[in-house]
Parts: C-alpha cells; sequence; structure tokens
C-alpha cells in the first residue's frame, strides 16, 4: 500500500489578500478582487482589469534589486506554509518545488525590450538576476532553507499543480521527509498583451461557466503546501494535524495544439479517471470539484464535457465552482493556489463560489456554487484541475485525511500500469545530440568529445522536420523536436505514453524581448497572438509533445547551467515513483544574443561560460524504467545506478557518492574548471579519466544533456563500464552515476 | 492598391505569416476557403492574420462572428478591406 501524503501546512497570497486567512474570508463571501490593473498603463489592450496583489515587497533587509514580485509573493506564501506546519529546514531533509511561468518578468521587460534594440545597455542588468524561474526557488532558499534540494518547474498554467506532483514522488520516494510545494507568477505586461492579442480575455472580470462568458482575467499570486508522509508527520512532534490528503494526481499532455483544449477534453478525462485510481477513490466519494474555469468560451465548454465523462452521473450531484471569477488567472500559480483551495474546501467543510455566475450556461451541465459559498455536512474528496498551454494537464484529488483509512474503494495504483515502485532508478535506451555536430545518436554521442565541431556550422532542423507541421515550432522547439525525435528512434520507442522534461536555463528570452520591444514600441494592438505561446518558458516542451505525439507527464525544468542534469534527475525520479514508464529527458537552447551578452555572465559558474559563443544545442536521452524496457525487449545503453544532487556549498552530499565498481570508468563533464577537482577529491571517481563536452561543441547550458548522452553512448559501446557525470550550476550541482 | 493586388498581397502574407512552408502564394485560389478543411489554418491563425493585416494594411479586422465572414476566403478579406478603406 502506497503511503499518504498528508497537507499539514498551506500559505496563500492572492488579490483576495495576503494571508490564507483573508484570501479564504473572501473567497467564501463571494467578494471578486478583479480591478482597473494599477501596476503598469493598460490602455490599449481589450481587458484593463486583472486581480493584483497589494503591497508586495521584497522582505526587509533584501536589496531591492534582484527581487521580482514573483519571488516576494513566493516568500509569503511559503513562510506561511512553513510556520503553520512547524518545519524545521535544519533538522530534516525539507525540498523545495517551485512552479511558474513568470519569474521575474514584470521587473526586466523593459530591459529586455531594450536589449533587443540595443544590446549593450549595461546600467540596469543586475535587476536581470531576478529573471529566470531559477531567481525565485534561490531566493526562497536563502531565507526559509536549507533545502535538501529545490526544482524550478513550468508547465504554463499547470504549473503550480505539476509542483505538487513532483512533490509526491519525492516522497514516495521517501528521498526527502518534507516537501515545500507551491507556485508564483507576478503579472506583467507581457502575459497581460499576449491572452489580450489571443483575445482570451474578458473585458469585464471573468465570469466562469456564465453564457455571457467572454474570456479569462488575468490574477497573480502565490500559493505554497507543505507535504509530508503521513508516518513520518505523526514521528515529528511539532507537526500540527493534518488539513487533508493529497490522496491522488495524474499528469499528461493532450499533443493537441498550443492553445486550444482538445474539444472533448479526452486527456482530461482519462487524467481524472487516473488520478481518482491512485487516490482509490471512485466519483461517489468526490463532493466538490474546484475547475480550470478560466471562463474562456472553449476551455468551459471542454471542461465541462470531460467532468461529466469521467464522473458520470455523479456530476449531477458534485457542485463545480471556479476561483477564478474572484482572483483571476494566477496562471502558473493558480495550480497551486486552486490546489491550496481545495485542500482548505475538504478541511473546513464549506464551498468556495464561483462570482460573477448569473447566468449559467445552459449548455454547460453542471451543479454550481455561485456567488456565495457555503457550509456542508462534509466533503470527503475533491479534485483540483490545471490546464495549460500546450495542452499540459494535471488533475489533483485531495481528501479528508481519515477517508481512506479503512481500506480504499479500489487498491490505488499508478498511472499507466506502472509498478509503484520499480527496483531500480531506471534504464537509458536511447539517445540523441543535435546542434554544430550535426544529428547524432548514441553511438556516434560515445566519441562526440573526441571531435571538434566549428560554432559556426549552420543548425538546420528543418531537413528533420516536416515543415508543414512544424510551422508552429520555434526555434528552441524545434531543436527538441529533432533531438527528441532522434532519441525515441535510438532507443526503438513509441511516442504515445511517452512523457517529456525538457531543461532550459533561461526559456525564450529573446522572443520575450523581441515581443516587449514590439508592445512598448507599437502598443499591444502589435503584440503577436501566434509568437505569444512561445515566450512561455514550457513552450518547446509544449510543442514537441505535440509534433512528436508525446502523451504522459510533460513540463519544463529550469536550472541555469544544470538544467540537462537537472532535467534527467527529475525523470528519473518520475520514473522510480511510478508517475510514468518512460521519460525523454535533455535540454535545448538555441543560439540567443541576450543569453550571450548578458545572462551568461550574470550567472556564470565559471569565468569560461561569460559572454562565450552560444550556438544551438539540444540534447536527449530516452530513460525507461527496468519492467518497460524489459517488457518490449528494450535494447538498455546504460542504467542508472545512482543521483545526488546538492544546493550551495552542501557538497557534502557527495559523501554518498557510490565508487566505481571497475578501473574502466569515466568523469564525464560539460566544462572545465566547473569545480570537479574539488567535488571528486576523496572520492573513488578521483583518480578515474575525465571527459570534457564543451570543447567539441562550445559553450552552452544545454551542455549538461550532452554529457549524459555521451555518458550512456560510452557506456554501450563498451568503451567504459560506469561513468559519472557531474553537473554544476551557481550554487547547485548534480551526480548522475551510470552504469552497465 | 487594387482589389487583385490587395489579394496576392494578402496571400503573400498568409504564406510568410502563418510560416507555410513550400506553399507558393499563387497556389492560393482567391475563393478557397482558408480554414478547416480548406487550407488547414485554425483560430490563432485568423488572429495572427487580423494583427498583421491591421499592421501592415491599416485595417481592423472585427471580432468574434464578423471575422469568420471576413476570413472565409482571400476574396472576402479583399473585399472586406477594400470597404473598410473606401468608407
Amino acid at each position: 500500500m502506497s503511503p499518504r501524503l498528508w497537507v499539514t501546512g498551506v500559505g496563500l497570497v492572492t488579490p483576495l489578500g495576503i494571508g490564507v486567512e483573508t484570501t479564504w474570508s473572501r473567497l467564501v463571501r463571494g467578494d471578486c478582487a478583479i480591478r482597473s490593473i494599477r501596476l503598469f498603463g493598460a490602455a490599449g489592450q481589450r481587458a484593463g482589469v486583472a486581480g493584483e496583489v497589494d503591497a508586495v515587497a521584497p522582505p526587509d533587509g533584501e536589496p531591492a534589486a534582484p527581487w521580482s514580485r514573483t519571488s516576494a509573493m513566493a516568500l509569503a506564501a511559503a513562510a506561511e506554509a512553513m510556520r503553520g506546519a512547524s518545519v524545521d529546514p535544519h533538522a530534516a531533509r525539507v525540498g523545495l518545488v517551485v512552479g511558474g511561468t513568470t519569474g521575474g518578468m514584470f521587473e526586466n521587460e523593459q530591459v529586455l525590450a531594450r536589449l533587443h534594440a540595443e544590446l549593450e545597455c549595461r546600467e540596469t542588468l543586475v535587476q536581470m538576476l531576478s529573471h529566470p524561474l531559477t531567481a525565485t526557488g534561490d531566493c526562497l532558499e536563502r531565507r526559509l532553507g536549507p533545502f535538501a534540494r529545490v526544482r524550478s518547474v513550468a508547465s504554463a498554467c499547470s504549473s503550480g499543480a505539476n509542483a505538487l506532483v513532483v512533490a509526491a514522488s519525492w516522497l514516495l520516494s521517501d528521498e526527502v521527509d518534507i516537501v515545500v510545494a507551491g507556485g508564483s507568477d507576478g503579472l506583467c505586461r507581457l502575459t497581460l498583451s499576449g491572452f489580450n492579442a489571443l483575445g482570451a480575455l474578458d473585458p469585464e472580470p471573468c465570469r466562469p461557466f456564465d453564457r455571457r462568458r467572454r474570456g479569462t482575467s488575468l490574477g497573480e499570486g502565490a500559493a505554497f503546501l507543505v507535504l509530508e508522509r503521513e508516518e513520518r508527520a505523526r514521528a515529528r512532534r511539532a507537526a500540527p494535524p493534518p488539513i487533508a490528503e493529497l490522496a491522488g494526481w495524474a499528469l499528461g499532455a493532450e499533443a493537441h495544439h498550443i492553445t486550444n483544449p482538445a474539444p472533448e477534453g479526452a486527456m482530461v478525462v482519462s487524467l481524472i479517471e487516473q488520478a481518482l485510481a491512485r487516490a482509490g477513490l471512485s466519483p461517489r466519494e468526490i463532493d466538490y470539484v474546484n475547475a480550470h474555469g478560466t471562463g474562456t468560451p472553449l476551455n468551459d465548454a471542454m471542461e465541462a464535457i470531460a467532468l461529466g465523462r469521467a464522473l458520470g452521473s455523479e456530476i449531477e450531484r458534485i457542485p463545480v465552482s471556479s476561483s477564478k471569477g474572484q482572483i483571476g488567472h494566477a496562471l502558473g500559480g493558480a495550480g497551486a493556489i486552486e490546489a491550496a483551495i481545495t485542500a482548505l474546501v475538504v478541511a473546513r467543510r464549506t464551498l468556495v463560489p464561483t462570482a460573477g455566475l448569473d447566468q449559467p450556461d445552459p449548455a454547460l451541465a453542471l451543479v454550481h456554487v455561485p456567488h456565495l459559498g457555503r457550509e456542508v455536512p462534509r466533503v470527503r474528496a475533491a479534485l483540483s484541475n490545471a490546464f495549460g498551454f500546450g495542452g499540459m494537464d494535471t488533475v489533483l484529488v485531495f481528501a479528508e485525511p481519515d477517508l481512506t483509512r479503512g481500506g480504499r474503494a479500489t487498491q490505488p495504483r499508478p498511472a499507466n500500469g506502472a509498478p509503484p515502485l520499480p527496483a531500480g532508478l531506471g534504464v537509458l535506451t536511447g539517445a540523441a545530440v543535435f546542434g554544430v555536430c550535426g544529428l547524432l545518436g548514441s553511438e556516434e554521442c560515445a566519441i562526440l568529445p573526441e571531435r571538434r565541431f566549428a560554432s559556426e556550422t549552420a543548425v538546420d532542423p528543418d531537413v528533420h522536420l516536416d515543415v508543414t507541421r512544424a510551422r508552429r515550432l520555434d526555434r528552441a522547439a524545434r531543436l527538441g523536436a529533432v533531438a527528441v525525435q532522434r532519441a525515441l528512434a535510438d532507443a526503438n520507442a513509441n511516442a504515445d505514453g511517452t512523457g517529456i522534461v525538457l531543461g532550459s536555463a533561461y526559456g525564450n528570452v529573446d522572443g520575450s524581448a523581441e515581443f516587449m520591444h514590439r508592445v512598448f514600441d507599437r502598443g499591444p494592438r502589435a503584440a503577436s497572438p501566434a509568437e505569444f505561446p512561445n515566450l512561455v518558458p514550457s513552450s518547446a516542451v509544449g510543442h514537441v509533445s505535440i509534433y512528436v505525439g508525446l502523451r504522459g507527464p510533460a513540463f519544463a525544468i529550469a536550472d541555469l547551467a544544470a538544467s540537462g542534469e537537472s532535467a534527467l534527475v527529475q525523470a528519473a525520479q518520475l520514473v522510480a515513483a511510478g508517475e510514468t514508464s518512460r521519460v525523454v529527458a535533455g535540454a535545448v537552447e538555441p543560439e540567443s544574443d541576450i543569453v550571450e551578452r548578458v545572462l551568461s555572465a550574470l550567472f556564470a559558474h565559471t569565468p569560461s561560460q561569460a559572454h562565450a559563443k552560444r550556438a544551438d544545442l539540444a540534447a536527449a536521452v530516452v530513460l525507461e524504467s527496468e519492467t518497460e524496457a524489459a517488457a518490449r525487449g528494450a535494447r538498455p545503453l546504460a542504467r542508472i545506478r545512482q543521483l545526488v544532487e546538492w544546493r550551495g556549498g552542501g557538497r557534502s552530499a557527495l559523501d554518498s557518492l557510490l565508487a566505481p565498481r571497475t578501473a574502466r570508468a569515466e568523469v564525464i563533464l560539460s566544462r572545465e574548471n566547473g569545480g570537479a577537482d574539488e567535488a571528486l577529491a576523496g572520492t573513488g571517481w578521483n583518480p578515474c579519466a575525465r571527459v570534457v563536452c564543451a570543447p567539441a561543441l562550445g559553450e552552452s547550458d544545454a551542455l549538461g544533456a550532452v554529457a549524459i548522452a555521451v555518458a550512456a553512448g560510452r557506456i554501450a559501446t563498451l568503451r567504459v563500464d560506469e561513468a559519472l557525470v557531474l553537473g554544476f550550476a551557481r550554487g547547485r550541482g548534480f551526480a548522475i552515476v551510470l552504469t552497465r | 492598391m487594387t482589389n487583385a493586388q490587395l489579394r496576392a498581397e494578402l496571400k503573400r502574407l498568409i504564406v510568410t505569416e502563418l510560416n507555410l512552408r513550400g506553399r507558393s502564394p499563387e497556389s492560393i485560389a482567391d475563393d478557397a476557403p482558408l480554414f478547416g478543411a480548406g487550407l488547414g489554418l485554425d483560430s490563432l491563425d485568423a488572429l495572427q492574420l487580423a494583427m498583421v493585416i491591421e499592421e501592415k494594411l491599416g485595417v481592423r479586422i472585427p471580432e468574434g462572428d464578423e471575422a469568420r465572414a471576413v476570413f472565409q476566403s482571400v476574396r472576402t478579406m479583399a473585399d472586406h478591406i477594400e470597404k473598410a478603406r473606401g468608407a
């Protein structure tokens, strides 16, 4: 029986108020916080209203410059959640997962627009330290840590929900004791202009499920939940009673369209069924649904159909509401905010309403909670839905902590028929690198570091793609699609049912700069609707999943120059927790002027990274559970023997590093001078030969994914028996031991 | 700009702005349906075209059902632009 995961703390920062109690009381009263935008001028936008959080500021004693509103909101919410659960990060292994899409966009969009026009504006660049998605986790770690591990995940509007899924996978594998997980996104001109260009905004505060609904309203905010295994919470004396159980979850990609939901919501139906199965619950025990409910005509229609299909006749009984009519759509924060609200609905036996729902759309066969919240005898279990651009959908199930105590309706089972905890960390069955070296499979990857490629070599993804089907894919997505396609071919594996985790250090920074330059220069009507979806940090993941047909768990990872290592480690953690039996993991970094000229210097871990010429690069490996690989007779390239990750100066983590079992072992590094000497001193890997990838391909933040592909290739071609991939970036590091 | 010139320009914009690689502008018939079964365009393309037409040709395309009528074919688009400019 898989362990129960308890929610022992919640923190909320929403346009309704700072803190759980303010937000909750106003939610139940049906207050609407969507008002005229004050944060910036919204002239020329279709909608001049949004939900804004007042009085967001960096904490006392912190310099103003490197903070973003996103990070400040996240700090307030995470601190509240940790206080509520009495979490002492010095007394337990505590993990942090941050979901989000905007990072420091609001603080940086003017700088980015200027950089697009003139790359040499240097004076304000320190603010860009707040730009990457990782900045939020780094700020939280500084104020609330230490954390045993930190992950930044992005899957557009399901980012906050997927942070909880990552947390659950860590807890099931028992690699940490407690996880603080959630999401945060600040309102910015980029997202307002983008959703405006898509015609997705209601000029009035949005009215989910109303027949007059004309779109969503943007919001902002943060929520964090403290999650821990029941038995550990019971053993922890300071732990409060549980708020709710995170009983089930499921995530997957629709592989349908970059902005529009699949009309019948087939993936959503499947995910609700999978999440209920994992929880061991049936629709008869669901007493409430907190819908994604954006208020767009398409989403609400699809969601109503999907809920009806998944919950059957029970949908005639189960109240459904959307919180977006009150707080707006907080994008990367929304999934976490609504998860927190759903957990509170269960705990407090009080339904929260849909504001603005005066005229329910008769086409949507739902039981609504219009205008006002209300107490109910019980909420045994409740669903929270979150759907993101690119069709990245997540369904969470929260239940009363004692609901499943006397045995569940059905035995919980993880998605895709995978066993709950497969033996081993997974098998690599395919690898590919695409860049100035051309397109290489695992065998050619083995000798990649021995070669030298000119950084000026043209990289043309289109010769490997169906250009008609790929017409919406931007550069990063094209590079990613080519590498992922090749890695799957190398593994002789099917795409369907396969997940995808891709790392990117900074997201589409040049695209965002160009987009904002147009908006500032020519006004919001010049914002490109086709370009906007490519600016979400998970855009390449969404595009690749659609192009290649990947329908498993899908999200992006940001971890600076160790994004490739981080993506593989996270993918392996998903496989180990039984979340998916096959996943493609890698990293994509297109050539980028702003990364090369600005960000690479701000975030350099070694001097060689700053301002180094960057060429297009993508690399990916296929990772499977042992069971899956054996069942389909896959050829194993290499097996994962051990994964180690650390933060800050915590290199003592490498004390646990397993020594190589034979003398035929190598250390594979992205680049020289990353700190390998210091890290390896005293370990069994110190005498081993070192192979460095940067000389072959040039500097790139995706080199970690190359190092993994090289290591797999070298083991598969019998050059070595074992390899250690060691990846460093500022303030973090990963060690991946691969074996035959 | 004559109606014929407008239609040629619209076809060029459709191919370049929507990245219809390998498709020549001349191969798009004046009356061919653009969306769904026709050229295979969708609502996101319609939004992009509306933005580009406003920027390059100075004519605002209405939203919603009216847009659907305008976007039926290259000819209906050209007619709408001509009418809007003449008005």
